[in-house]
């Protein structure tokens, strides 16, 4: 067999918070909401880190006030 | 009812004595109020900022977490105050019993299970409709 057939799984992506059953996602939680803050600091997109719709939003009022507070940066440069 | 976390960044250069009596003082304007207390108060201490504010690179945070029996308190007057407040760098009131009676209806046993740490399995049920050939 020379040309061996490549199968790849591309791994389901679930929604951290419902997997892990957060269901108030607090902005003092810096080191949770540092998983979804990448290097840029942008807040990372759903379709990217699998977090459905209804734990997006809360989230991204989260990361919002934690900005305010200086607990998380805007941008990094 | 209705709950509240108050937050606020203080000055590094205040003392901690200052910061104390600043945070008593806030403290008594809110139970000032009629059917308004503070549950819990957290003094985190000095901190880094994520980012510079007035060229400082720390602060120091305090947190109420307030809870009043109707609508009507004095939590606008005492963000009124610490705008006012020079030596307040950021303050932020956050109502919060809307959010955790919505939390608690959903996990009815409460408590936070913790995360299971680097958990990269794919669970075996999930497997099936999203296995893409490449």
């Amino acid at each position: 067999m020379a040309r061996a057939r490549k199968v790849f799984f591309r791994r389901r992506k679930v929604c951290k918070f419902c997997a892990d059953k957060i269901d108030y996602i607090d902005y003092k939680d810096v080191k949770l909401l540092q998983q979804f803050i990448p290097e840029r600091s942008k807040i990372l997109p759903r379709r990217i880190s699998g977090t459905c719709a209804n734990h997006q939003r809360p989230l991204q009022q989260a990361i919002k006030r934690a900005r305010h507070l200086a607990l998380i940066p805007f941008t990094t440069d | 009812m209705r709950t509240y976390e108050l937050m606020f960044v203080v000055d590094p250069r205040v003392s901690d004595e200052d910061v104390v009596t600043m945070t008593q003082e806030y403290r008594n304007m809110i139970t000032a109020g009629a059917g308004t207390t503070v549950t819990a108060e957290e003094n985190w201490g000095r901190r880094k900022l994520a980012y510079t504010i007035n060229k400082l690179n720390e602060g120091k945070y305090v947190l109420f977490y307030v809870s009043s029996e109707t609508g009507k308190n004095a939590l606008p007057e005492v963000e009124h105050r610490m705008r006012q407040n020079d030596k307040i760098l950021r303050y932020l009131t956050v109502r919060t019993d809307e959010d955790l009676k919505r939390a608690a209806r959903r996990q009815p046993a409460g408590g936070r299970p913790p995360a299971p740490a680097g958990d990269d399995t794919a669970h075996p049920v999930d497997a099936g409709p999203d296995e893409e050939e490449v």
